[in-house]
């Protein structure tokens, strides 16, 4: 097989006097898979087209294979690279098969019908997309997705070297997206292909790419593995955006989620928070959403209930990882647990490392209760939890969930207020 | 699957078949009708002397003067109907494709109206330069200015993008328009002729017209037939075809060239005739489909069929005066293409 390199070497582009690119350099071999990542107007765009020779840069050169695209003939590219646009408007009667058999294009002569063989390579690349049983479909009938599959078969057909996809799987189901770039993955590995694709997505950039190239005004503001490109702070920077970089744990790969911006403004009664184990994520959400003053405490840093409050910036009395409670935090939780309102105990297995936070709840002014199992199931102290716990249920509030909660304070307030 | 696809070139020979054959019987049949009354045994006969090897075996059983009306007057128009239909069908196949536009006809980028204004001044003042083909030639010449023009207006650094082209061909076309509106206005008597021009005809036309239509016409076929694979790419849109290796803007620059040349020939040799160009590549499209292979060459034959038939019409209806056939190719044509419209309910283009 032969292999092939693609090398970028210095490129600036410019709009009439605007500068789009500039100073763009990197180079990838055959097996890569590249993800160009940035903002809009960033000049994702314009890059995929000064590779595939519909922009000619300004400065500089695109190399393929050793050999400056500008001075080659289009067939010549069209050999070697395929593109996959991100949008394709066909609105004429030709067949999916037909148009799948355009690829075949570069690789005839002027007269050429299409062979058997040829029929055979696109059938193979209809075959891999899933789209072979529209063969027949005029083009026109078919969906935004399966339309889109057809481009990317038609762009296999043309058995490229080289394939550039901006933002491919735009138009795609969340199977056909993860369908049609683990099957690019794949052919870029098995066919020793480089793949640049364009992605709006970080996490599917993360997921899919070897290597990411942040683009922001024009030129690379960071480039490498996923690791060293998609840090909080070079995404802050570039979109302005806060995010929480997080791994993902069954392939590893880092996510990107990014932060409510703290638009609703506190303005209703303080509530803290006592939890873990993830168990009021989407309470402490809530709470924040209804305008709640919320605060959280005692929790172990890296808790995702501890995650979700940085990200909410509530108030924490925090606690090292793993570690008990300690007498300090013990009293910082009791300072935070007389300032408020309403204090809510969520449905946590208590231990001897967190039995502190049952003891802080009983000098709750309003106790409410989360509880969906018994005290009994989740009791890891031999009783004495469930004794604590018995305790406290007789003078709080009892709710299912997180609609529980809002509902019943809610009926507090509303008490309140009538009064 | 591989059958199917092979079904469908055999297919496609043989509508091409079918159509030349058509096309044959056409010019044949076109050939016994007309005013003076041959028998079609005679006309035969006198086609047949005109054929190697067997002329010598026809006995003449008829006069000089049916001779001359069937080798001299009706055989060149007939000749030159279909030539000019097929310029009209494959130049309007072409412009389709080329703007993607169903609207686009041989005439969008003004050369209807270069060629009229060059025809007309040639009426207006009456000049005589090269005989009864000076209409003709300036025809030609103001037809090859306006696309020319039109052209120069929509390149854009070497680019010529197909909105700016449209654009700019109706600007044109509008501005040669009010200079015809006024020239006719102020025509006087000469009026008649300059609407009959303008209606489009084949009207005692001979081999001459024959021959300064025909390289024109074969060769920017013969061109545009080359590109076929390409205008069907481009329909995917420039950048697509772009990257399946078409270089789009020297194929842009060929198609409006032979597709101006083809039709600058055929407008100067029979005025012009509307709806050909505009509706023939429509019906080949519902008949035999999109792919350029096929629908160039059945447009072209089929281009020639109807302007023949059209052409017979407009000679023989009200013999022995004769109905510009630019009024007939819309009467008849328009009525079967609603109707084609009517029964195919899928979208066409």
């Amino acid at each position: 097989m032969q292999s092939v390199t693609l090398r970028i070497n210095n490129i600036a582009c410019r709009y009439e006097t605007t500068n789009v690119l500039e100073n763009i350099n990197f180079s990838a071999k055959g097996g890569d898979f590249i993800g160009v990542i940035g903002p809009n107007a960033s000049g994702k765009s314009t890059l995929l087209k000064s590779i595939s020779k519909v922009l000619k840069p300004h400065t500089g050169v695109v190399l393929l294979n050793g050999r400056d695209v500008h001075t080659l003939k289009s067939a010549e590219i069209a050999k070697n690279l395929a593109v996959v646009p991100q949008e394709s408007v066909i609105s004429f009667a030709f067949t999916a098969l037909e148009v799948v058999l355009m690829g075949r294009t570069p690789h005839l002569n002027r007269f050429e019908m299409e062979s058997t063989q040829d029929l055979a390579i696109a059938k193979e690349a209809m075959e891999l997309t899933n789209t072979w049983y529209l063969a027949e479909r005029p083009i026109d009938t078919l969906s935004g997705g399966e339309k889109q599959r057809i481009i990317i078969a038609r762009a296999l057909t043309q058995e490229p070297r080289v394939l550039l996809l901006d933002e491919p799987t735009d138009h795609l189901d969340i199977n056909h997206q993860i369908e049609i770039l683990d099957l690019i993955k794949r052919l870029s590995k098995e066919e020793k292909m480089v793949v640049i694709g364009v992605f709006h997505d970080l996490n599917i950039a993360s997921r899919y790419c070897d290597r990411l190239i942040l683009l922001y005004k024009g030129r690379i503001f960071a480039a490498g593995g996923a690791g060293d490109v998609l840090t909080g702070e070079n995404i802050e920077k570039v979109y302005g955006v806060k995010v929480t970089v997080k791994q993902d744990d069954v392939s590893g790969k880092l996510f990107i989620h990014p932060q409510r911006k703290r638009m609703i403004k506190a303005t209703k009664a303080r509530v803290h928070v006592i939890a873990g184990s993830g168990s009021a994520v989407s309470l402490m959400n809530e709470l924040v959403e209804n305008g709640y003053k919320v605060s959280l405490g005692v929790i172990n840093i890296g808790d995702s209930d501890y995650i979700t409050a940085k990200a909410l910036e509530l108030d924490i009395v925090e606690e090292k990882p793993f570690c008990h409670i300690t007498e300090r935090s013990y009293e910082k939780n009791l300072e935070l647990i007389k300032q408020a309102d309403y204090v809510i105990l969520t449905n946590i297995p208590i231990g001897f490392a967190n039995i502190k936070n049952l003891k802080a709840a009983g000098e709750a002014q309003n106790l409410i209760i989360v509880e969906k199992e018994p005290i009994e199931k989740r009791d890891y102290t031999e009783g004495e939890a469930s004794e604590l716990y018995r305790g406290l249920k007789a003078n709080a509030a009892l709710v299912k969930n997180s609609h529980g909660v809002l509902d019943t304070l809610k009926s507090i307030e509303s008490r309140v207020h009538h009064e | 699957m591989y059958t199917h696809y092979l079904k469908k070139i055999f297919h496609w020979k043989l509508i091409i078949t079918y159509l030349t054959v058509i096309l044959g019987l056409t010019v044949v049949l076109a050939t016994t009708l007309g005013a003076a009354h041959i028998s079609p045994v005679v006309v035969l006969k006198i086609l047949l002397t005109k054929l190697p090897l067997i002329n010598n075996l026809i006995i003449p059983t008829w006069s000089v003067g049916e001779a001359t009306i069937i080798l001299q007057i009706r055989l060149p128009r007939i000749i030159l109907g279909m030539l000019v239909g097929a310029a009209l069908g494959v130049a309007g196949t072409a412009m389709q494709g080329l703007f993607k536009n169903p609207m686009a006809d041989p005439y969008i980028t003004g050369i209807s109206s270069g060629a009229a204004l060059g025809a007309i001044l040639t009426i207006v003042f009456g000049l005589t330069i090269f005989g009864m083909y000076t209409i003709p030639l300036m025809a030609f010449v103001g037809a090859a200015a306006a696309i020319f023009l039109v052209y120069n207006i929509a390149s854009v650094r070497g680019k010529l993008p197909v909105s700016t082209l449209l654009l700019a061909g109706i600007a044109v076309t509008l501005f040669l328009s009010a200079i015809i509106s006024f020239l006719m206005y102020t025509a006087g008597e000469k009026l008649h002729g300059i609407v009959f021009w303008l209606m489009g005809g084949l009207w005692g036309r001979n081999w001459n017209h024959v021959m300064m239509a025909f390289p024109f016409i074969c060769f920017g076929s013969i061109l545009i037939y080359i590109f076929a694979r390409d205008l069907n790419v481009i329909l995917l849109g420039e950048e697509p075809a772009q990257h399946l290796g078409i270089e789009v803007e020297t194929l842009k620059k060929i198609i409006i060239l032979s597709t101006s040349l083809i039709t600058a020939a055929a407008v100067s040799v029979s005025g012009i005739i509307g709806f050909v160009g505009l509706v023939i590549p429509h019906i080949m499209r519902i008949l035999v489909g999109p792919d350029h292979r096929v629908l160039l060459p059945s447009s072209a034959l089929v281009g020639g069929i109807f302007l023949i038939w059209a052409d017979t019409l407009a000679r023989t209806i009200i013999a022995p005066t004769e109905i510009p056939v630019g009024i007939i190719t819309a009467l008849f044509g328009a009525p079967f293409f609603i109707y084609l419209l009517r029964t195919r309910k899928r979208s066409i283009f």
